[in-house]
């Protein structure tokens, strides 16, 4: 009470000085004037009288400080002293202020944003109650290592769904592309099919209507639908009476049941806009051998990961007795939900992004920091004649402290401003696609969390780089400084040598982010330039897939196909079209096991590969090289024998020492006989990256499809062909959505992610390296005019312009070259940890490290020939009578 | 410096300038030093100036009013008054001051007897 009340007084009276001094003043002459009245009544005389006052009084102008101190807050009013000094400071050197704040803004905000990721994907808790009890279930074979990657088999997961104790739900789901083709222009919407249980094991409530029940996830049930609330918002525009209404999809009648929120999101499922029960046949329920179905489960209140790990192994250890032929060496693998949407998407991109921006912060700091501290030596003397005049070390150590907290807040203003745009730029380069797989559809929010980051950072980096200049300044020796006054090299020798470390380290750590950013770059860009086995360029992709209702003959659907292509190929602007079951980069596509003929497999052994069913002129439109045998042909004819085409690196690795043509695979579940007739180059069909791999491709004649992923290579501009394509299309069947896009738009959406990594950095690696150049500049220009004098008294003794010059640079170079050595061998260390996101890079890439080593050092030796030139072109006369 | 002049505590300050406004009334800065001077016989040496910050302390802790008014010499002063919460500070600071003086008094009295 005594203390608050207290102390709103002193802040009150920080607002009224003028007139509580005036107070003050005229109560302490009054309280003189009394005393010097008093002794002049005792006889003395005025002069005598006002003396003896004064000395009764003790100190006038003491008195007054030490009544000011106690009516005012003076920690407070130092602080407020010199913010305020602090700024006339930064307002004097303006060149210098923005120099420091924009590069601190610069890294300040490069941290605010990558935080800003690490903080949605790291550290808040999955957007479900109780996320720490989600964990996911995949299949993995003991014997040899091999996980399924999220994906079960269907009898294993509905017999572990009815016996297990550990759970209070388990759900399995998968995706599935669904064709809308009432109210509207038909339209292909991603989705899932989900177990009835899958939205409360997720805890999620629909805003319309009701989630699934049990009977509705029967196979043969009346179909249900509960929509999201961007279809439903967009497609049927809010309508509140959407419950009961009902909808065709793929051409079957559908019953609206419910509507989710629009937040609703499961990022392991990605794009959701609809989903119907799972409803599987008892055949499909039954099946082992299929590992084909992703599923997860919520863990009872009280059971540990550990717990539910010994329940499952035990239960798999029964069924590899049980069911010998396909589950011998399998068990699950229980992981926890969040660990794996972590690493799922971005996870790995993000640490590295973040670990880069801070090596960047830590240049810019140790660049302010150097900034400083020649300030400081050049502001020796200021700071002697303070100290003359009374100021502690500490107090001036303290202005100094405050000057750079106040550099690094206004710099950390600025980072946020830089922060919150960068957070929206790298939100701008995620494909909408993409971000549905992310926490949150990626975006990201400048929250509590970030914020107290950003401010903690700025602190942090204030408090400690302001630390060197204001210890170095608190050690000032007033005496010796104030003799030496005249002479120009009163930095202390402390002082130049801290600042010589600085920039050594400065410019080691440039060499470290400029060795990682190139190394990431120079694989975005090998892999960009990569062929992906066929030719992108003007090739227009059209999909659909023909719904089971309304072509349920392999007729029906070879003649759609046929149709359609033919009507595409009569377009104006084609060269040549082609149709396949799946086009790279064109989503999921499709496997087939496979047995060589004459080799039977081991019981429990698989062998599988990318499956393709094309047309005839499928490899020529796309540009896919032929490397033995022939393409498929007119006489790979439905009815004829079974023609396949292999890739070439599956050709070379199961038959590397024999023709491959005319060997022969049982295909799929009809173990249907197929000859290879023919090997093709090898072609991505994932990401750039791919691995060489595997690929069967048959005729589309013999293996009709269902999904239809037309390819078209135009003569100009594919994407003006889209709408002539979708048309042509359209008319052989007006109801079928169509979803195109140009195969180029295909790759650049599958390698976003590494797209938004390779511009940042580009854009922290020049910022990194101008941050390096800008302090050697910084420290040379000071020593030249430091040593001003030593160089004119250099040149009088007959020192050659170009001496002086070998000298400058001479000495600017040796710190840049410590610092590139000290960069290049920590970059040798640090890059190791980057090699995951290397393609055909090693991390100790030799042309990088030299190139980087050579780039700075020709970058330092030109900062420091500004410097050098100035000190060559000094008239020794001047440069001696300079004081 | 003289033993007999003892420099001020800063507590025993505040109970001086305490009571001497309950025992005299509303007073002066100069007033009250005087005053000071007089009680203790110049026993005590008090550098007249310190007494303000002190007077400013009290007032911040609702100890003491001042307000500006007319001195006997007709001089604008300003004028320092106990309040209310003063007078139980006052009470407060005496008694303890009392007990304490009591217990140093015993073991000074102690102390003579011990060898």
């Amino acid at each position: 009470m005594n203390i608050l009340r207290s102390l709103a007084m002193r802040l009150g009276s920080m607002f009224r000085k003028r007139k509580l001094d005036a107070d003050l003043d005229a109560e302490l002459r009054a309280h003189l004037d009394a005393l010097a009245e008093a002794n002049i009544r005792r006889g003395m005389s005025p002069e005598e009288a006002r003396f003896a006052a004064r000395r009764a009084f003790g100190g006038f102008e003491q008195t007054k400080s030490l009544y000011r101190d106690q009516r005012g807050l003076p920690f407070l009013e130092a602080l407020v002293q010199d913010l305020r000094f602090g700024l006339r400071m930064l307002a004097k050197s303006p060149g210098f202020s923005a120099v420091a704040i924009l590069t601190l803004a610069l890294g300040i905000g490069g941290n605010t944003a990558i935080f800003s990721y690490i903080d949605a994907w790291f550290i808040e808790p999955l957007p479900f109650p109780h996320p720490d009890r989600l964990v996911i279930f995949e299949t993995q074979d003991k014997k040899h290592g091999w996980t399924s990657g999220g994906v079960t088999s269907a009898a294993d997961f509905f017999d572990f769904q009815k016996q297990n104790t550990s759970f209070e739900q388990t759900v399995a789901w998968t995706v599935a592309n669904f064709n809308l083709t009432s109210d509207g222009s038909p339209e292909l919407v991603e989705g899932g099919r989900v177990s009835c249980n899958y939205f409360d094991a997720l805890a999620a409530k629909p805003i319309l209507g009701r989630t699934f029940t049990a009977e509705d996830d029967r196979s043969g049930a009346p179909h249900v639908v509960i929509l999201s609330g961007g279809l439903w918002q967009g497609r049927y525009a809010g309508d509140p009476k959407v419950i009961g209404r009902s909808i065709s999809i793929g051409g079957e009648a559908y019953t609206v049941v419910g509507v989710m929120p629009g937040t609703f999101q499961f990022p392991l499922m990605g794009v959701a806009n609809l989903w119907t029960p799972l409803a599987l046949t008892d055949k499909q329920r039954a099946d082992r051998g299929n590992v084909w179905i992703p599923a997860f489960g919520r863990l009872k209140p009280g059971v540990t990961l550990e717990q539910a790990r010994a329940e499952t192994a035990t239960f798999f250890a029964h069924l590899e007795k049980e069911f010998p032929q396909t589950n011998a060496n399998l068990t699950w693998l229980v992981s926890s939900m969040t660990d794996r949407i972590r690493t799922e998407e971005g996870g790995p991109e993000v640490m590295i992004c973040f670990a880069i921006v801070g090596l960047v912060l830590l240049i810019a700091c140790a660049n302010v920091a150097n900034l400083m501290l020649a300030r400081a030596t050049s502001r020796t003397k200021e700071f002697a004649v303070r100290g003359a005049l009374g100021a502690t070390g500490r107090r001036l150590a303290r202005q100094l402290l405050t000057e750079s907290v106040l550099l690094f807040l206004l710099g950390g203003v600025g980072g946020l401003l830089f922060g919150l745009w960068g957070m929206r730029w790298i939100e701008s380069q995620i494909p909408g696609h993409i971000r549905a797989y992310i926490v949150n559809y990626g975006h990201v929010d400048l929250d509590f969390t970030t914020l107290a980051f950003t401010v903690g950072i700025t602190l942090l980096c204030g408090l400690i780089f302001g630390l060197a200049p204001a210890f170095g300044s608190s050690r000032l020796d007033v005496n010796r400084t104030l003799k030496e006054a005249s002479s120009q090299a009163s930095g202390s020798s402390q002082s130049a040598r801290m600042r010589r470390i600085f920039v050594a380290a400065e410019i080691a750590l440039a060499v470290v982010v400029l060795i990682s950013a190139t190394l990431l770059v120079k694989s975005f860009i090998i892999s960009v330039r990569s062929s992906p086995g066929f030719n992108p360029a003007n090739v227009m992709t059209a999909q659909l897939t023909l719904p089971k209702t309304k072509y349920t003959q392999d007729s029906q659907l070879r003649n759609f196909s046929e149709e359609a292509l033919a009507r595409i190929r009569s377009l104006p602007g084609v060269v040549s079209a082609s149709v396949a079951s799946y086009v790279p980069f064109g989503g999921f596509g499709q496997g087939i096991e496979f047995e060589v003929v004459g080799r039977p497999l081991q019981p429990g052994e698989r062998q599988g590969a990318p499956f393709t069913a094309v047309s005839r002129d499928y490899f020529s439109t796309m540009q896919i090289g032929l490397v033995k045998g022939r393409f498929f042909d007119s006489t790979d004819a439905y009815g004829s024998s079974t023609s396949v085409v292999v890739s070439q690196t599956m050709a070379g690795q199961l038959w590397p020492d024999e023709d491959p043509i005319g060997k022969k695979l049982q295909l799929g579940e009809q173990r249907t006989v197929g000859t290879i007739v023919g090997v093709v180059n090898d072609v991505k069909i994932y990401h750039l990256r791919q691995r060489r791999g595997w690929h069967i491709y048959v005729p589309m004649t013999q293996f009709p499809s269902r999904n239809l992923a037309y390819a078209v290579r135009t003569a100009g501009d594919a994407t003006t062909m889209a709408t002539a394509i979708r048309d042509a299309i359209w008319s052989v069947d007006r109801n079928q959505p169509v979803s195109s896009a140009p195969m180029e738009t295909l790759i650049a959406t599958v390698d976003a992610g590494n797209r938004v990594v390779t511009r940042l950095m580009v854009f922290f690696g020049t910022l990194a390296m101008f941050l390096g150049v800008i302090g050697i500049y910084g420290v040379m220009a000071h020593l030249v005019s430091q040593k001003i004098h030593e160089i004119g008294i250099r040149m009088a003794l007959g020192a050659s312009p170009a001496q002086v010059m070998r000298m400058v640079i001479g000495q600017g170079l040796k710190l840049a070259l410590i610092g590139v050595a000290v960069g290049a061998l920590a970059a040798l260390g640090a890059t190791r940890s980057l090699s995951t996101m290397l393609y055909q890079v090693a991390p100790n890439d030799p042309p990088t490290f030299i190139g980087v080593a050579i780039l700075f050092a020709g970058v330092a030796a030109a900062a420091c020939y500004v410097p050098a030139r100035r000190a060559a072109r000094l008239d020794p006369l001047v440069a001696l009578r300079y004081e | 410096m003289p033993p007999s002049k003892a420099e001020v505590l800063q507590g025993t300050l505040d109970l001086i300038v305490l009571k001497t406004l309950d025992t005299l009334g509303p007073l002066h800065g100069y007033g009250i030093a005087q005053r000071v001077q007089q009680v203790s016989e110049d026993l005590l040496r008090l550098n007249q100036g310190t007494l303000y910050p002190a007077l400013l302390r009290l007032e911040q802790r609702g100890w003491i009013s001042s307000k500006w008014g007319v001195s006997e010499n007709n001089r604008k002063a300003r004028y320092y008054a106990l309040t209310k919460r003063g007078e139980k500070q006052l009470a407060a600071e005496a008694e303890s001051w009392e007990r304490m003086a009591a217990v140093i008094a015993r073991l000074l009295a102690g102390a003579e007897g011990a060898p």
